[in-house]
């Protein structure tokens, strides 16, 4: 007789009962806004040596008591992301503490600051998945995007490790306009070294903090939608996808007229992001004041049972959004949502005229072919 | 090399696995590596394992813990003995488990 069963994750049926009944299935704690990158695109990073910043992070007992709280909500997975989380001193601290009240970690670094000492813990303490960024796979291309002399050495000696050492890692690339040249070289350099994921990302979103330059810098690192439909056209995995959930990308436009919800997505939806400074969000793009939680003022649990509920049942009765995204028969081909939207133009109900043509270059190429 | 159970021994869960109950589900999560095969498999255990977990506090013994059961659940002792080794022994070879006191 067996008493005891093996699962892997993704058979576990728990999840989706879990979503269903207003479970936290998962988390995400930034764990810093600092990073050692300066990257061109990033919408958080702040300096490495920002006081500041380093001054306001969440303490580890005010991070495990979060965890605590997540955990007795069901909470089972973790992501730690930043910023760049290694800075952080505690890191393995942090990463201990979660680890023994029984969460399954991810975490998503640039590679570049992983030492020997990281491998031993990893090794001992496995993460579900490491993930990392890949900028370029030459010194130009990466240290053009990155700001950062010194930094591509550090990435590969960094990935190197990981890799040699047998612990999991999964790679993804962001597009954009410093890079988009290299892509194909880092398509292949990707699938070379992890064989089972990777994945490109052409959308770059603004900064959390609203920093007016650093937008600027972010749109023009934005690539136009023809060049964003080429790229996807050209993966013939990412086209395939696409192509054979065709329907479930574009669909009449009655079907969404009778309502007025802003939020018809997944934010809240079994999972939630805190900010290193402790704001609760829904998810991790969603900062529009009303819909943040001060962890230091509020329990996680009131936020959960309480925030969830009053942003969910947010409305807009404005007629741009009724009138466009309400209705949008190719909505699931656009990065519209009332997150990102806040993002682009300070308002969750307004169509973002970047996302729009891309989705609508989008859809063109879906019908072509 | 496998050792026998001496049922006067002591065990308790290993400081390396958590045990969990969500939605009714009763899991043990790995926290170092060598339990699990992979970073992404998880464990269940069945109604009779759970009620052995929770009783192999780190102070009964095998034999207690039988008696106990064998009350609580109106069965034989030997019956019980059988599912009480069973996954006592699988747990030892997974590493969910120490011996605290050797009988
Ligand atoms: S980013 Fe937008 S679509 Fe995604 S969960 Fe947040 S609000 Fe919803
Ligand atoms: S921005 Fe345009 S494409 Fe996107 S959802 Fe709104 S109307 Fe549709």
């Amino acid at each position: 007789m067996k008493f005891l069963k093996s699962l892997t994750l993704p058979e576990f049926s728990l999840w989706n009962k879990m979503r269903e009944q207003a479970k936290i299935v998962s988390f995400n704690l930034e764990l810093t806004g600092r990073c050692n990158h300066n990257c061109r695109h990033c919408y958080i990073n702040l300096p490495a040596q920002d006081q500041q910043a380093k001054a306001r992070e969440f303490k580890v007992d005010e991070i495990a008591g979060i965890a605590e709280q997540a955990v007795s909500l069901g909470a089972l997975w973790c992501l730690l992301t930043g910023g760049e989380p290694l800075l952080r001193e505690d890191f393995f601290d942090i990463y201990l503490s979660l680890k023994k009240k029984g969460l399954l970690l991810s975490v998503f670094t640039n590679a570049a600051l992983i030492t020997d000492k990281h491998l031993c813990f990893f090794k001992k303490y496995p993460p579900r998945d490491i993930e990392i960024t890949v900028y370029g796979v030459t010194q130009e291309t990466y240290e053009k995007v990155t700001r950062k002399p010194g930094s591509f050495a550090n990435f590969t000696r960094g990935l190197d490790l990981l890799l040699a050492s047998g612990i999991k890692v999964r790679l993804k690339a962001m597009v954009l306009r410093s890079n988009v040249r290299e892509l194909p070289e880092i398509s292949r350099f990707c699938r070379g070294k992890t064989k089972d994921f990777f994945r490109f990302d052409p959308f770059l979103h603004l900064r959390f903090d609203g920093d007016a330059a650093r937008n600027a810098e972010i749109k023009t690192e934005r690539l136009a939608p023809e060049e964003i439909v080429a790229l996807e056209n050209s993966d013939p995995q990412r086209f395939k996808a696409m192509e054979k959930d065709c329907a479930q990308f574009i669909f009449p436009e009655s079907s969404h007229s009778h309502c007025n919800h802003l939020f018809h997505c997944g934010a809240g939806q079994g999972s939630f992001t805190v900010s290193y400074d402790g704001f609760f969000r829904l998810c991790s793009s969603l900062w529009h004041q009303d819909c943040i939680g001060d962890l230091r003022k509020v329990s996680l649990t009131d936020a959960w049972s309480n925030l969830v509920l009053k942003v969910r049942d947010m409305r807009s009765d404005k007629e741009k959004f009724l009138k466009r995204c309400r209705i949008c028969p190719i909505i699931n081909l656009c990065l519209w949502c009332p997150a990102h939207a806040h993002l682009e133009t300070q308002e969750m109900d307004s169509p973002v005229e970047y996302f729009c043509a891309v989705a609508h270059a989008r859809a063109k190429s879906l019908k072509n072919n | 090399m496998e050792k026998k159970l001496v049922l006067e021994s002591i065990f308790a869960p290993s400081e390396d696995v958590v045990a969990r109950e969500i939605q009714g589900e009763f899991l043990i999560i790995p926290i170092t590596s060598g339990i699990a095969e992979s970073d992404e498999e998880i464990f269940t255990l069945n109604e009779t394992a759970r009620v052995v977990w929770n009783n192999l506090d780190g102070k009964r013994t095998l034999r207690a813990l039988i008696d106990k059961l064998s009350v609580e659940f109106d069965s034989p002792a030997a019956e019980i003995e059988n599912e009480v080794c069973g996954f006592t022994e699988e747990l030892l070879k997974r590493k969910m488990l120490i011996e605290v006191k050797r009988g």
